[in-house]
């Protein structure tokens, strides 16, 4: 825990209201370590502990990720494959297996989801939860983080850094800061204390050219910048710019966890403990894979008309089968139905390793209003009766 | 400039330019009224927002000939305060306004009234009279079904469409569409019908609803539309796009037709539509021989029907749609002149096809309106 010692005059500024304890919201910055390099390790274990380099296969190719032994040797993600190749001679160069990322990372989010549903993914690796009314059921945001963490280890072998504060860019701070594997926490009311004494290049929106004009005025740490007058700063950078970075450097950030609605499907997967044979084997997953989606459909207020099941046979070939229900729906019985059919469909003799559910074809709204005239590329024209 | 008005003549001008004067302080003109005051013809009191302008003559006792611009909102509520019956007017020096009613005085800062914009001229425009209670008719009737999609600019409005004898109005947003037509005498003398602004039509509805009687004149010049009712005048620059061809959408006569009372579906509708989704304001209407059921679903709050008795004898049909659609044609029947519609006639296809709502008896010719079904 940083700075938790520390006090603060609440009441020198009305101006900049520092958030109450009470009432502040927890938000949890979660962000896999070295994400694609430890899958590549997690699936092939002989990986384990050497520099791996998850890189574009091309002479022209860029690094997309580095394991913390190779990070070691100085190789940084976006660094030209042959500079990398040059400094790490012995590492293990992999060509990317985004399929198998995404698998991987939507199975963490699943996790991520049992704690609330407020999960804002940032990319495959990286996500904001909203954990503030979690807290009566899972507990305060350290220990919500502290039981991410330990059941992605735990269910999928993979480091999670976690940062926690009351907003979003001092928890995305504190998971960087914590790395690998850490666990940061800004105590509510602490936030501005925690930036003072970071560099200005830490905040969102500072790049080389802000950070420079910021030099040139002398300021170099987030303090300096939240205590510089607005008209000195909006000399250098602009009124606009001046004002929101000063606001986010005194901990001010009022942006909101936003779970990601524009999902085109809800699925729900489970890679078996051992390889499973036959319809009674598999069922009760399917039923209970159903159920899941039905839940997270109903939590974000959605409707699917396509049921589609995923079967991963013990050799790894995947098949698909879907169908379309007469109407949407949320309800895990429907859903359970549909993957019943659709599981007479796949090749029952044999060993299954994986099944997943997932609905799509959402509506918008429950019902949908017909347009009068079509739409066409001159504007309005042809009826559509 | 210098002059004696009566205070209730003065409000009522100043009334008139509190829709059109600008809120936003982008031209600090356009939120002023300007007052000019001729030995001739009194007080001549215009207000634009360069898109919409009124300007009417107001009989008074001018001393002294002269015009000053004068913020239009502060002046209304000035004069609506004033305790005689009577006030002077007077441009003071720097454009000031001295105004004295009884025992009150102010001094109001204006502009000059030369900053003012010329109003838009139409001299040789070809006005056609026009009866204001069904010209006030045919904008309820229609007006409603207005697009407030601004990307649809062509939609924002409603369409004027005149024709030999007869003149027709007709809005639609996409989903719906609503047509009046009355028989008019006189020539407007243009090639195609016209799009009226929305903000323009709700001017002209203040003015004919001032007064039942009186000259009422309408006319189309090539950007504007032009209304002269006694000593007051309203010009409105018209939306400069293509109406939609609205007569492919008018299907024609479904074959499942019907007759319900109008106050008796509305207010079922009403009830019903408390239980639909917030937005879409989705209802089932289920039609049978001698019924319509109306049924509304709504997985968080419950579930709500009702029958309505209605004359009809043929096949069953189930269609969903917007009751908030339906229920604005069924109260703007209400403004159906001689006397508003007591049934109404809807006519149906299938379940994916337009419905059309008709007054009943006598007045079916004048108003058909179109309603798109929703999918549920």
């Amino acid at each position: 825990m940083l700075n938790s010692g520390q006090n603060f005059d609440l009441s020198n500024s009305p101006r900049h209201r520092q958030m109450s304890t009470k009432g502040a919201r927890a938000i949890l910055h979660l962000d896999l370590d070295a994400f694609y390099a430890s899958v590549e390790q997690l699936d092939a274990p002989a990986l384990h502990g050497r520099p791996v380099v998850v890189a574009g296969p091309s002479s022209r190719s860029v690094v997309c990720a580095a394991s913390y032994e190779a990070r070691k040797f100085g190789v940084r993600s976006a660094m030209p494959t042959v500079r990398a190749k040059k400094l790490c001679p012995g590492g293990v160069f992999v060509t990317p297996r985004f399929p198998r990322y995404e698998e991987i990372s939507s199975r963490v989010f699943e996790i991520y989801r049992r704690f609330t549903p407020l999960v804002e993914p940032l990319s495959l690796d990286e996500a904001f939860l909203d954990v503030t009314t979690s807290e009566s059921l899972h507990g305060p945001g350290r220990v919500i983080a502290a039981a991410v963490k330990r059941a992605v280890k735990e269910e999928l072998g993979l480091t999670v850094s976690a940062g926690i504060a009351d907003v979003k860019l001092a928890a995305k701070i504190a998971s960087d800061l914590g790395k690998p594997d850490g666990l940061v926490e800004v105590p509510p009311g602490t936030t501005r204390a925690f930036l003072e004494p970071l560099p200005v290049s830490r905040l969102w929106g500072v790049g080389r050219v802000t950070e420079k004009a910021l030099a040139r005025l002398g300021i170099h740490r987030l303090g300096q910048l939240a205590d510089a007058p607005e008209a000195l700063l909006a000399g250098a950078l602009g009124r606009g710019h001046a004002r929101d970075l000063r606001t986010l450097a005194r901990g001010e950030d009022p942006r909101e966890v936003v779970a990601d609605e524009e999902a085109k499907s809800v699925g729900a997967e489970e890679t078996f403990e051992e390889d499973l044979v036959g319809r009674e084997a598999l069922l009760p997953h399917l039923l209970g894979q159903a159920e899941r989606v039905a839940r997270r459909l109903r939590e974000v207020g959605k409707k699917g008309r396509t049921v589609t099941l995923k079967v991963k046979y013990a050799d790894f070939e995947l098949v698909t089968r879907r169908c379309t229900l007469p109407s949407a729906t949320d309800d895990g019985h429907v859903l359970f139905q549909a993957a019943r059919a659709q599981l007479e469909r796949a090749d029952l003799c044999r060993p299954v390793r994986l099944t997943g559910v997932s609905a799509s074809g959402f509506q918008a709204g429950r019902a949908e209003q017909l347009e009068l005239f079509e739409p066409s590329p001159d504007g309005l024209t042809a009826a559509t009766s | 400039m210098e002059l004696k008005i009566g205070v209730q003549e003065l409000a009522r001008a100043l009334a008139r330019s509190q829709g059109i004067v600008e809120k936003k302080s982008t031209m600090p003109i356009l939120s002023h009224v300007l007052l000019e005051a001729t030995k001739t013809e009194g007080l001549h009191v215009s207000a634009t927002d360069l898109d919409i302008s009124v300007s009417s003559d107001h009989a008074c006792e001018v001393l002294k000939e002269g015009k000053v611009a004068i913020p239009a909102k502060q002046l209304y509520e000035i004069v609506k305060a004033l305790p005689e019956k009577d006030a002077v007017l007077k441009r003071a020096s720097n454009n000031y306004l001295e105004l004295k009613s009884g025992a009150a005085e102010f001094r109001i800062v204006g502009l000059p009234a030369d900053d003012f914009p010329a109003l838009p001229r139409f001299d040789k425009i070809q006005l056609v009279s026009v009866d204001p209670k069904w010209l006030l008719e045919m904008i309820d009737l229609t007006s409603f079904a207005v697009s407030s999609d601004e990307t649809r600019y062509n939609l924002n409005g409603v369409f004027f469409e005149p024709s030999v004898g007869s003149l027709r109005t007709v809005a639609t947003d996409g989903h719906r569409l609503s047509l009046a037509e009355r028989s008019l005498e006189g020539d407007f003398q243009v090639k195609k019908g016209v799009i009226l602004p929305r903000k323009g039509l709700g001017e002209m509805k203040k003015l004919l609803l001032e007064a039942a009687e009186g000259e009422t004149r309408l006319g189309f010049a090539e950007n504007s539309a032009v209304l002269q009712r006694p000593r007051v005048r309203l010009v409105m620059r018209l939306i400069d796009g293509v109406f939609p061809d609205y007569r492919q959408v008018i299907p024609r006569a479904g074959e499942k037709k019907f007759t319900v009372g109008r106050e008796r579906l509305l207010e079922t509708l009403r009830r019903v539509s408390l239980l639909s989704t917030d937005k879409a304001h989705a209802v089932k209407l289920e039609l049978e021989p001698g019924t319509l059921r109306v049924l509304s679903h709504n997985p968080d709050l419950g579930e709500a029907k009702e029958e309505v008795p209605v004359q009809y004898q043929g096949e069953p049909l189930k269609i969903g749609f917007n009751a908030r659609y339906v229920m604005d044609v069924l109260i703007a029947l209400a403004a159906l002149e001689p006397v508003a519609a007591q049934d109404v006639l809807l006519e149906l296809a299938d379940d994916l096809s337009p419905g059309v709502i008709k007054p009943g008896g006598e007045s079916a010719t004048i108003f058909t309106a179109v309603v798109m079904p929703m999918r549920i």
